[in-house]
């Protein structure tokens, strides 16, 4: 196979600090490239590099056998380089047909015209995307697929996805496969950073391994295993495996009852309960209405005012109509979407941590603090494990682990006694994963009624006490970890 | 919850909401895989007299089970609707066109006439001190008659008390909503299954005191557990698209005047028969397959409570199964029959069907 992109001791630092450090890398045409790593080991700033986003600081990249200079990542694309990313660069005030073709309008544009070629694209990849849908109204999941489209479409001839899995359903994972599969076939060059080995295993030929923005390993995937990719990531073994469920803890006293919920026709007379002392799963895939319910209980979203259905907390009703006092009472929901949700990314984490327990009304003094926040920080950044350069580490400049480890401290500071956690682990190391994992067993046997919601099957089945499946915007069934397998709550979750 | 919710939520039709199936009412297949005992069309009844002989009845007609065995032993001008066996002695049978008849024996005696009218009974509940608690009910319509009965919404349920040495029958308490099943608390008072109101009430003098609600089905008959509390079958299951027609009087009136009873969008003993039934589309049946989690017009439900009528555990028979309308249970020291008229079966819940 011929070399299509190549990079020589590229290197790349932000105020000093070496994000990227003479890394050697070559990608082939036809070939996918697996780019993994702990949050913060520089893939991303690496891929941005040679996507044209940042200038390298050091070394060269050569493209097509010429050093290649980008100015942008507008010039990097109109060379044939496009990047997915992984917060998605589409305008939401937009619709899809008209992001699809963003940039490349001709003088007069007929809507129609656009959005018909907008479909036959769509539909030629298998994504159920609606082309006139503004993209503000789609998920996350079908907001990736647009901004995979988009790249498709510009016949680049090297795609770097950061992340494209994460939000998308086992379902359209497959369809996404699928196209990676005829892209490869049609001789483009692909570079697929993610977090799931399993993922990179399988669709990739190469697999290359970066650590402290240093590349660790480069060998073909069919000679890797998990377990060493692990090593090479964190530097030590770290069991890989979820380990699946032997016994299940009791339930203790109902805490929450949700009957017959309905929003819209995104939640639809949903009723399941919630008890202390257990890890209730919610699965289901993206339009199964879980995030909405989750949403509905904390008061971020409400119910129908009319046939709305019933929430009882600690056996009382509720009707939240926003979320602070669903605080108050104890209630807390752990955003799927930290980066929007989650925090202040351009605040520390002492302030981000501070700004959870003034939410929950728990400060000591009636005026802010600054020994309070920083005793609360000291604390917490402790019993999280929070990895940075101090409490007063701006959050957007941590990795993915560390930035939901400060959201989960923000919310477990607010005393809850029931806690709904979004998808976890979405875009968090491997090592982090087993740390908030380990945070929510524990959560759980001190008593608390913990809620997750995910749609990794694999971390449903080894962290559950119980499991809800939800579908089309109802819970329908519920299984025991220790004789569900993931075909029944598949199959739960489709039909 | 501001106070203004809580003066909105009555018309909101939040009132009518249908508790999950979690916790003690967790579905689980422990109906589906009970050892069948005897089948017989339309088994409802379950009784065992002091002599030990377990009776069971189908349509108008008494039976004496006897292992696997079903022996006729009388039939009658109508349906049995429920049995006693009396402390003392004896076997009281109630019949859907308002007969009581106590057998002691080769003598059978007609209580009816301590009753000022027809009474239907739904069940009954002898008790030690010789005195007999007798559900009717609806006032206007027969014991059989609880479809019809739900969907004009009827509410003139009766409890009566009748003492077996003679006298009159004595009304305790009226306006319930279809009584299905008695008991008697810990302190001696009289329990009544309010089947259209998915609870259970005491009616121990002053206000009835409800010991347990939001039932996720219609309760029916109750009977004593061995080793303390009580068992509770749940005939029917609710589900929304029944709820939705009994909160529509327009709708349902029109349904009732032009749709075969069979054919009512109503909660029923036995589904899935008849292509026009209603209830078959993809929520239900997926390429003819039906989903265990389908919301189906019939279901298969007991439940044992504890001596508080506190759910303590439940076995069910899912809309994927099919011993669906579970009416009586009665546990004997050496096993624990469950009666399904729905299914026409008797089965042995400490049992398993043999694998096949």
């Amino acid at each position: 196979m011929t070399t299509i992109l190549e990079a020589r001791a590229l290197t790349k630092a932000f105020h000093g600090n070496v994000a990227v450090d003479a890394v050697d890398f070559d990608l082939a045409a036809g070939e996918v490239h697996a780019l993994l790593g702990e949050n913060g080991a520089g893939k991303s700033t690496f891929s941005k590099l040679l996507a044209g986003v940042y200038p390298p600081e050091g070394g060269e990249i050569l493209y097509l056998g010429a050093p290649l200079r980008a100015e942008g990542p507008a010039e990097a694309l109109s060379r044939g380089i496009a990047m997915v990313y992984q917060e998605t660069s589409l305008v939401p005030s937009m619709t899809v047909a008209q992001n699809l073709f963003l940039g490349h309008e001709r003088a007069f544009n007929r809507l129609r015209g656009i959005t018909i070629a907008a479909q036959q694209f769509l539909q030629s990849l298998n994504f159920t995307v609606d082309p006139t849908a503004l993209v503000s109204s789609l998920g996350a999941a079908k907001r990736q697929m647009v901004e995979i489209a988009r790249a498709v479409r510009l016949n680049a001839r090297v795609i770097i996805f950061d992340e494209p899995t994460a939000t998308l359903t086992p379902e359209e994972r497959r369809h996404f496969f699928s196209l990676i599969e005829r892209l490869r076939a049609r001789g483009v060059a692909i570079v697929f950073i993610t977090h799931a080995l399993e993922e990179a295993l399988q669709i990739s030929d190469r697999i290359t391994v970066m650590r402290d923005g240093r590349r660790v390993l480069t060998e073909k995937a069919r000679d890797l295993t998990q377990a060493r990719i692990v090593q090479a990531m964190v530097g030590r073994e770290l069991a890989t495996e979820f380990t699946p469920r032997t016994g299940t803890r009791p339930a203790g006293a109902r805490v929450l009852s949700v009957e017959d919920v309905s929003m819209g026709a995104l939640v639809r007379n949903t009723s399941f309960s919630v008890f202390a002392g257990q890890v209730t799963g919610l699965f289901g895939l993206v339009g199964s209405g879980r995030t909405e319910t989750a949403k509905i209980v904390a008061g971020v979203f409400k119910r129908d005012f009319l046939r709305g259905g019933a929430i009882e907390y600690e056996g009382r009703p509720v009707r939240y109509a926003t979320p602070g006092p669903a605080v108050a009472d104890g209630i807390v929901y752990v955003t799927e979407d930290r980066k929007l949700e989650g925090f202040f990314e351009n605040m520390s984490i002492a302030e981000n941590l501070y700004a959870g327990l003034l939410a929950a009304g728990l400060n000591r003094f009636p005026f802010v603090s600054l020994s309070e926040m920083k005793a609360l920080a000291e604390e917490w950044t402790g019993r999280l494990a929070i990895r940075s350069i101090g409490a007063e580490a701006r959050v957007v400049e941590l990795s993915g682990g560390n930035q939901q480890k400060v959201v989960i401290g923000k919310a477990l500071i607010q005393k809850p006694r029931l806690i709904i956690f979004d998808e976890p682990t979405r875009g968090v190391d491997v090592g982090a994963v087993a740390e908030i994992h380990a945070l929510i067993h524990l959560l759980a046997d001190e008593g608390l009624a913990v809620v997750v919601i995910s749609s990794y099957l694999p971390e449903i089945l080894s962290l559950s006490d119980r499991i809800l499946v939800a579908r089309q915007g109802r819970v329908v069934e519920e299984f025991s970890p220790v004789d569900a397998s993931s075909e029944s709550i598949m199959y739960a979750a489709v039909h | 919850m501001t106070l203004l919710d809580r003066l909105l939520d009555p018309f909101r039709g939040e009132a009518i909401t249908i508790p999950p199936y979690d916790g003690a009412w967790k579905p689980n297949t422990l109906l589906e895989t009970a050892a069948k005992v005897a089948t017989l069309a339309q088994a409802d009844n379950l009784a065992r007299d002091g002599d030990g002989a377990v009776w069971l009845s189908g349509g108008p007609v008494l039976y004496r089970l006897a292992g696997r065995d079903v022996e006729p032993v009388a039939t009658f001008p109508s349906a049995i609707t429920a049995l006693a066996a009396l402390p003392a002695g004896g076997l009281v049978v109630v019949l859907s066109d308002g007969g009581l008849l106590l057998r002691r024996g080769k003598e059978s005696r007609d209580l009816r006439e301590a009753f000022p009218a027809a009474v239907s009974a739904t069940a009954l509940f002898a008790g030690d001190d010789g005195t007999l608690l007798v559900a009717q009910g609806s006032a206007g319509l027969p014991a059989t008659e609880w479809v019809p009965a739900l969907m004009r919404k009827r509410r003139d349920g009766a409890l009566w008390r009748l003492d077996l040495s003679g006298g009159k029958a004595e009304r305790i308490a009226d306006g319930l909503a279809f009584p299905t099943g008695l008991a008697l608390d810990e302190s001696g008072a009289p329990v009544v299954a309010e089947a259209f109101a998915h609870r259970l009430v005491a009616l121990g003098g002053g206000r009835p005191r409800t010991v347990l609600d939001r039932i996720p089905g219609y309760p029916g008959k109750l009977s004593p557990a061995r080793g303390g509390g009580w068992w509770l079958a749940v005939f029917a299951p609710r589900n929304r698209l029944i709820e939705l027609v009994l909160r529509e009087d327009r709708f349902r009136a029109d349904m009732i005047a032009t749709v075969p009873q069979d054919h009512w969008i109503a909660p029923a003993l036995r589904s899935g028969e008849s292509f026009l039934e209603p209830l078959q589309r993809g929520g239900v049946r997926t390429m003819g397959v039906r989903k265990p989690w389908a919301p189906a017009r019939s279901y298969g439900l007991v439940a044992r409570l504890d001596a508080q009528f506190r759910p303590v555990e439940s076995l069910h028979s899912r809309a994927d199964g099919r011993r669906h309308g579970a009416v009586c249970v009665l546990d004997l020291p050496e096993s624990r029959l469950v009666a399904f008229k729905g299914a026409g079966e008797v089965v042995d819940i400490l049992n398993r069907e043999p694998q096949a």
